[in-house]
């Protein structure tokens, strides 16, 4: 039993409300950035991932039956029912065959007639519409069609559509008319599942379910595969998204950038609890002090702090669990009508993970219980006189160049060395080391920095002297202004530093895209990036092409996968000459002119940048590459990028390399530019009537293509900056709270400050003069942080080999986070400004 | 056996060229009961001495025993159970636990020593009662007069009937009359609750409260005065100690 401690503490939480009130503050928001975000994220995955999905028109799960038959719903509902199905969605799909002169504008030999439930089918694919509506559940006579069926049978929004059935003509109105359909084939008919099954005499059968996953670990998607095998039995046939596609690989980036911010997440949230209790330090130690004078031993001392931490802790976690919950639901909620509006994507509740709760109980306690018993732990290491005296932070040293401020800067010249290396590993520990020495030199920065700014505000508040006041006010407490400080900056730099990476990684893809999707057209394959699927098109294919008037020049690609290294690379043969002209490699070793002219000498390649990184080959190695006519040495002459294989090891080489040491010569996509001054207007239904002939390529205008991309990342990055916003809110708020703690604690300054004279208004200008400091030093430590800690993740990234990214200064995010700062500095000056105005002069000298 | 002792006691802050000899081989002896002023200019070693004395600090060099103890071969557990028993602290400022009410700020080294709530309340309001504030029982740190907050430290001070009572200018902010008071208490936890007191003064009223002072300058033990508590004019006699020590 420990009577006297417990009693002890109750009376320290219950005797300062407001400080309790206000550190308790800090760890339900520490607790609820960690909380919030955490719940988050998975949630926010699964709509990118959808998106990406539906609008690349991809999904994670196929099954038909073997025998192209059809089968029951209930097999739909064994599937939904799977551990790790997101979304499931079953179809029933049958051409119809159209008699002549059925239609009276045009003579078409079928249709294919599509049975879907619009919800749960909008859940997996995108079914925009240019005009009108898709579908509803709720229609019963009602069909959409794709504008080139629409077009040629004369037929408008609103018309009725004949379909011949068993049963005789079915008519169904026409709600919506879907863009044209790029791949040649019977044109489709969308109607409700319920009318298909009726048309076809197939009541509760489908033929196809397709469904989405909940994760992108590779292990899971494969055991959930299993499963459903395993429920269904040998007779369905399995087909899907495969985990080496480039769809799956962009999922997976995201959800690294996802990890990353989760782990910043609970980082801020440590930092935010901690940085509070740093704040009531001082004052402790004397109460600390005064108690072993008295005679607590150091066990006594530490279980009241425990005591107390604990009680605030599980308050706190609590409360911070309770609100993370409703903020992330919150979020999700807002976020889901836009979602499912624009992407048609439909999320659900957040997803609370017991590992995330136990991380963020264990870490909201243990960041509480640790900042509270260190400073226990230190004055309890001293003489209780020692401890009696004012603490370190009180009491001005004459040097500035302290143990700490050496160390910082120590750190922050490591880290510059670190950059300066272009070496991820250090550039990354770099990034750690600049935060540490930004912090560590904080205390010896803020009189400099104080006397900048104070000249400025002195200037505005010119005639009250207080400018003078708040700047001395700070320098005689650096270490104080440090910390509140650095609370400031490291909420700032999380901002900046992400929208750095998402400027950078939009910048970078919008960049590549154009580069390497630049041409005028494309005839693509299914399967971009997968290229061993593929079935390709004799050089026939291109030279019909380039025979074509008004064709410039004419790219292809080809396609052999090998080995270099032993590593299993994807080789593609371009022309040295051509595909420069219509495409291009963004370079990070060489650059295009060399390496090009080079590749039409001898066995050179030019390596993309994961297949760099992971062979550790460089520009001048020399690598082994096996062939069917042998192991062969290649000599690299370049390294760099394009937008498609971006990451999948892959290495381009000359196409007289491919055919003399793979025999291969089948085009496999094929990029078109137009002679200068040729008409567009004319030349593209020639390329459209030769490209109809080779229906396994999609003809498509790059500047389509571009666009279609640029649509879909730029849809999916809304979801980055919901996240972002989710973080930065009570990062903020946060802040606002520190600067009110520091106010509290100036309670007795604060008292003699008036009592020697000062006025209402010249205290409130004071501490607004120094909240302003304080933001504004926070802020510049926070740009310089973020900037830093911005071009380790870009650098990260690219090390990783995923999308080569240019680091572009994160402009909009420094103009985002100074008037953050500044505002929220006002903001959070305004409220303790005003309470230390109105301070009862008597009760705050009194106050301890 | 005296109650303390202290040999050739010395403290010297910081080193190199910025040392201070605080305290220099000061010898000095505190019988059990008595009530002993110290005295000396601004600096010249009384606080520090008084916390040496009460273990709350390390001297550089020399020993000091309480009750044939000595401090410096008790670890921090042993030396923090001592201060909790044997000695009471009165502290200038920042004497009280501000959340603290005086009862329960009397009752802090018994509650610490693990005496029941209960008993320890009551034996705090019995001091209170005995400083002469019964009706002050509930009220906070901040609710009382400076001179009240002093008696609170003093009953805190003798709620675990300690043997010794150090008090480091305990009148310093007090007006003549609450000073007068104060004094009186100190010279009756003295004589009649017979705990030794060593209190540090500037005051010569107050130091005439003692049974003998003793003279602290530049961090040495100077001189020592016996007074005699018979009437007669101490004031007077400390007052013209100082002045022929001051030359
Ligand atoms: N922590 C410390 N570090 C360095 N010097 C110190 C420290 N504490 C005290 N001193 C010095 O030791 C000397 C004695 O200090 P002490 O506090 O004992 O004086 P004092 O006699 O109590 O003075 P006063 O009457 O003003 O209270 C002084 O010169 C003081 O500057
Ligand atoms: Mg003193």
């Amino acid at each position: 039993m420990m009577p006297i401690q417990l009693t002890l503490a109750a009376r320290y939480l219950w005797g300062r409300k407001l400080r309790t009130f206000l550190t308790t503050l800090a760890i339900v928001f520490g607790v609820l950035v960690i909380f919030s975000m955490n719940i988050l994220l998975p949630t926010m995955m699964q709509a990118f991932a959808t998106s990406l999905q539906s609008a690349a028109g991809q999904v994670d799960l196929t099954i038909t039956h073997k025998s192209g038959e059809t089968f029951s719903t209930r097999v739909l509902d064994q599937i939904e029912n799977v551990d790790g199905i997101r979304a499931a969605s079953g179809t029933l799909e049958r051409p119809i065959n159209i008699p002549a002169n059925f239609f009276r504008n045009a003579n078409i030999g079928a249709v294919t007639l599509i049975g879907l439930e619009p919800k749960a089918a909008q859940a997996l694919r995108d079914y925009s519409v240019k005009e009108g509506r898709f579908l509803r559940d709720t229609d019963t006579n009602a069909a959409a069609l794709t504008a080139g069926l629409a077009d040629t049978l004369g037929l408008k929004l609103g018309d009725e559509i004949p379909i011949p059935t068993a049963q005789g003509v079915v008519r169904f109105k026409i709600v919506g008319i879907r863009p044209a359909q790029a791949l040649p084939g019977n044109e489709p008919v969308y109607v409700n599942l319920p009318q298909a099954q009726k048309i076809f005499g197939l009541p509760n059968r489908i033929n196809t379910v397709e469904a989405n996953y909940t994760t992108t670990d590779a292990a899971q998607r494969a055991q959930i595969e299993r499963t459903i095998q395993n429920l269904l039995g040998p007779d369905y046939q399995f087909g899907g998204l495969g985990t080496s596609s480039e769809l799956f690989a962009s999922m997976q980036t995201a959800q690294t950038i996802f990890n990353v911010l989760g782990f910043l997440a609970l980082f801020m949230g440590g930092f935010i609890i901690f940085n509070t209790f740093r704040t009531i330090v001082a004052e402790r130690r004397r109460d600390i002090g005064m108690l072993r004078a008295v005679g607590a031993s150091r066990g006594a001392i530490m279980s009241l702090f425990l005591a107390e931490g604990l009680a605030q802790g599980v308050v706190g976690v609590a409360l911070g669990i309770a609100l993370g919950y409703l903020a992330g639901a919150g979020i999700t909620a807002l976020a889901s009508g836009a979602m499912e509006q624009f992407l048609h994507v439909k999320i659900g509740a957040p997803i609370v993970e017991p590992i995330l709760l136990i991380m963020t109980i264990g870490l909201g306690l243990g960041v509480t219980l640790a900042s509270g018993l260190l400073p226990a732990w230190n004055a309890s290491r001293v003489t209780p006189l020692e401890a009696l005296r004012p603490s370190q932070a009180d009491v001005e040293k004459g040097k500035t160049w302290s143990k700490k401020t050496i160390a910082g800067v120590t750190l922050l010249v490591m880290a510059v060395g670190g950059l300066l290396s272009q070496n991820i590993s250090l550039v990354a520990l770099g990034g750690f080391a600049f935060l540490c020495g930004l912090i560590l030199v904080a205390p010896a920065l803020v009189k400099p920095v104080a006397g900048l700014f104070g000249a400025l505000l002195t200037l505005l508040f010119a005639r009250q002297g207080t400018g003078d006041l708040a700047q001395g006010n700070l320098a005689r407490q650096p270490s104080r202004a440090a910390i509140t400080a650095s609370a400031t900056m490291i909420g700032l730099a999380i901002i900046v530093a992400a929208v750095g990476l998402i400027t950078s990684i939009t910048g970078g893809i919008n960049a590549v895209l154009a580069k390497s999707l630049g041409s005028d057209y494309l005839l693509v394959p299914p399967a971009v990036g997968v290229w061993s699927n593929d079935v390709g098109a004799s050089s026939t294919l291109a030279d019909r092409l380039r025979g074509v008037y008004g064709v410039g020049v004419v790219s292809t690609l080809r396609f052999a996968s090998t080995t270099i290294n032993t590593e299993a690379v994807n080789l593609l043969g371009v022309d040295p000459t051509a595909f420069p002209q219509v495409s291009g490699l963004n370079f990070i070793q060489g650059n295009p002119q060399t390496a090009f002219a080079q590749l039409a000498e001898g066995r050179t390649i030019i390596l993309n940048g994961i297949a760099a990184s992971q062979l550790k080959a460089n520009l001048g190695d020399t690598v082994k590459i096996s062939s069917p006519e042998g192991e062969q040495s290649y000599r690299v002459v370049g390294v760099g990028s394009d937008f498609i294989n971006t990451k999948i090891m892959t290495a381009y080489t000359s196409q007289q390399n491919l055919k003399r040491d793979f025999l291969k010569t089948e085009d496999i996509l094929i990029q078109i530019n137009l002679a200068p001054g040729a008409d567009a207007a004319q030349v593209e239904p020639r390329l459209k009537d030769i490209a109809a002939k080779y229906p396994q390529f999609k003809f498509i205008s790059g500047k389509a293509y571009i666009q279609e991309n640029q649509r879909l990342f730029n849809a999916s990055f809304s979801v980055f900056y919901i996240v972002l916003f989710a973080f930065a809110l009570p990062s903020l708020i946060a802040m606002l709270n520190t600067l009110a703690i520091g106010v509290i604690e100036r309670t007795r300054e604060i008292g003699m400050l008036r009592a020697i004279g000062a006025t209402r208004k010249q205290v409130r200008r004071t501490i607004m003069t120094e909240a302003l400091l304080l933001a504004a030093l926070g802020t510049a430590f926070g740009l310089l942080g973020g900037l830093y800690l911005g071009y380790v993740m870009v650098l990260g990234m690219n090390a990783s080999g995923m999308y080569p990214l240019t680091y572009s200064f994160p402009l909009a995010g420094i103009l985002i986070a100074l008037a953050l700062g500044l505002i929220f500095g006002v903001i959070a000056a305004l409220f303790p400004a005003r309470q230390a105005a109105n301070m009862n002069i008597i009760r705050a000298l009194r106050y301890e | 056996m005296s109650l303390v002792q202290t040999q050739d006691l010395t403290k010297v802050y910081g080193a190199g060229d910025m040392a201070v000899t605080a305290l220099d081989r000061v010898n000095i002896r505190v019988a059990a009961g008595e009530f002993v002023a110290v005295m000396g200019p601004s600096g010249c070693g009384k606080s520090t001495l008084l916390h040496l004395i009460g273990g709350l600090d390390r001297p550089t060099t020399g020993k000091v025993w309480i009750e044939n103890v000595s401090l410096g071969e008790l670890n921090d557990d042993k030396l923090t159970a001592l201060r909790r028993r044997k000695i009471g602290f009165v502290f200038q400022f920042f004497n009280l636990i501000p959340v603290l009410d005086a009862t329960e700020n009397a009752a802090l080294p018994l509650m610490l020593d693990g005496t029941n709530s209960a008993q320890a309340r009551a034996r705090a309001r019995e001091w209170l009662t005995r400083v002469g504030l019964e009706k002050r029982l509930t009220n906070r740190p901040d609710q009382l007069s400076g001179g009240q907050q002093q008696r609170v430290a003093i009953a805190r001070a003798l709620a675990a009937e300690p043997a010794l009572v150090l008090a480091d200018e305990p009148t310093g902010n007090l007006d003549t009359r609450a000073a007068d008071e104060i004094a009186g208490l100190l010279r009756q936890v003295s004589d009649e609750w017979g705990r030794a007191v060593v209190m540090v003064t500037h005051d010569p009223r107050i130091a005439a409260y003692a049974d003998r002072i003793v003279f602290i300058k530049d961090g040495k033990a100077v001189d020592e005065t016996k007074l005699k508590q018979d009437g007669s004019d101490n004031a007077a006699l400390v007052t013209g100690r100082m002045h022929a020590l001051a030359e």
